[in-house]
């Protein structure tokens, strides 16, 4: 490298320099990236690109199930049929309490002069594929902007609360899941409506409630469900049951592990609830993704709280 | 019953000092050097959009699958480092990007440092045998899989478990000579087209 090249041999830009401005643009994208939105532009045009070729690529491992499906055995279709048959009668007579209910509740609501709760409108989706990113848990659903799809919707599955859409191209969307470190969402404890947020956890697949006091009513088996506080998430969607709960003298809070409902059947099929965002608080304006801003002043709170 | 494996042992060793005794024929690398056909350009770009196409399929949460792309892309920054080139390995690492939902240019970060490395390192690479290769190309995927992590890691949020990903930098290592043999085949085929040429 001390030597220059003769001018037949001339290689052009050395490639300490190549490095260097293409690393420095990396750099550049990344940090843009991390702050602000402004890429989406270009990020949804490569999206558009690649979606075809995405589409044709998932096409073997379909085939693949398909063929799979076909030799599933008539036992394991027989098991599965019963237990649905139960389920089905199980849900028919909680659907005619929940109509019974619904009623009432709308009566009384009536009398109370409260707001009806609306069902917000919700589309049926697949999951395309799971991001190959050890960094993040996030899945592809086949549903975009061109569908109504907004950043910032819940996703359920049919048992829980799955996650939520945090990035939307035309054809397709990015749904991080509740399990993602970043992730975080308002729940409470269905037995005792005990408040609580819910983050990622840092075990792989659970979620942990921070915050809580190390005397606070929780108890490994509870049930814990959406708030419905940051006027995002339905209130009473399950979210996850608790598997343990350390309580340290030496540390202020108690640590809680969860285990997520959702997510645990083969089913690619997820609902999104086309929700419009909240306004944002103007603490929360300056967070990141926009749509889990008010989650961000959540955290915030906690963190005062904490002081 | 030891006996035959005695023997066999004996006759190894037999030959391997027959093999000591040879006089070196070239250099000290005791191997015969074959001269290649030159490289079709529609060949490399083949292959890399092919294993591009392979990093693409939906593996779903296997994060330990090698990544096909980075391997192709360490071969021909070896093998024929005037062609392919870090700019390349930048503009497929943020169609990388976009595909896994990464931040936008983290894989092109990781690419154009793995580029750097087989650039700067392909004479050196290429004469060792390809088992000690092995050895370079898993030191190159891993600073590169190392850079994407600090760069996680910088940022924030790193999910627990990120480091089995690592896994996937030895097994893109382990089928280096397998991807050596297969993509430089069509370089090694004889100039005439006869009855006995494999391709």
């Amino acid at each position: 490298m001390e030597y220059g090249p003769p001018p037949l041999f001339n290689q052009g830009v050395s490639a300490r320099a190549r490095l260097a401005f293409f690393s420095l643009v990396a750099a550049v994208l990344i940090v843009i990236d991390a702050q602000v939105n402004a890429l989406d532009a270009i990020r949804n045009g490569v999206e558009i690109l690649l979606y075809p070729i995405q589409r044709v690529l998932l096409w073997p491992r379909d085939v693949a199930e398909d063929v799979g499906g076909y030799f599933a055995t008539i036992g394991g279709l027989n098991d599965e049929n019963a237990s649905l048959r139960k389920v089905a009668v199980e849900q028919a007579q909680r659907a005619q309490m929940a109509a019974e209910l619904k009623l009432e509740n709308d009566q009384l609501r009536k009398l109370a002069g409260l707001r009806e709760r609306l069902d917000p409108p919700s589309q049926l989706v697949t999951a395309l594929y799971e991001s190959r990113d050890p960094f993040s848990r996030k899945v592809v659903i086949d549903r975009g902007s061109n569908d109504g799809i907004r950043a910032g919707g819940p996703v359920l599955d049919e048992v829980g609360v799955v996650g939520q859409v945090t990035r939307v191209f035309p054809m397709t969307a990015e749904v991080t899941l509740l399990t993602d470190k970043e992730q975080s969402l308002p729940v409470q404890v269905a037995r005792n409506g005990l408040r609580a947020v819910a983050f990622g956890g840092s075990e792989a697949m659970t979620l942990e409630l921070r915050y809580l006091p190390t005397n606070a009513d929780v108890e490994s088996g509870d049930s814990v469900v959406t708030s419905g506080l940051d006027g995002l998430y339905p209130p009473d969607l399950p979210v996850a049951t608790v598997t343990r709960v350390d309580r340290d003298v030496k540390d202020q809070f108690s640590r809680v592990i969860l285990k997520p409902v959702a997510g645990m059947s083969k089913s690619r099929l997820l609902l999104v609830l086309m929700v419009n965002p909240p306004p944002l608080a103007p603490a929360a304006a300056s967070g990141r993704e926009t749509p889990a801003g008010n989650l961000r002043g959540d955290r915030a709170a906690a963190k005062a709280a904490r002081r | 019953m030891k006996q035959w494996w005695r023997r066999l042992v004996g006759a190894r060793l037999a030959s391997a000092a027959v093999a000591e005794v040879r006089p070196p024929t070239i250099g000290r690398g005791l191997r015969p050097e074959q001269v290649l056909r030159p490289v079709r350009p529609a060949f490399i770009w083949a292959t890399l959009v092919g294993a591009f196409f392979l990093n693409l399929l939906p593996w779903g949460r296997a994060i330990w699958v090698p990544d096909f792309f980075a391997l192709t892309l360490v071969f021909w920054n070896v093998h024929q480092p005037r062609k392919v080139g870090m700019g390349i390995a930048f503009v497929f690492g943020l169609l990388m990007d976009v595909h896994n939902g990464a931040l936008f240019g983290e894989h092109a970060l990781a690419y154009t440092l793995l580029s750097y490395g087989a650039i700067t390192l392909h004479r050196r690479i290429q004469w060792f045998p390809l088992g000690s290769q092995v050895i370079y190309v898993f030191g190159l995927l891993l600073v590169a899989q190392l850079a994407s992590a600090a760069v996680r890691l910088w940022v924030g949020g790193a999910s627990p478990g990120w480091w089995v990903g690592l896994l996937s930098s030895a097994l893109g290592a382990a089928i280096w000579p397998l991807l050596h043999s297969v993509l430089l085949a069509p370089q090694r085929r004889p100039a005439k087209r006869d009855d006995t040429r494999p391709l």
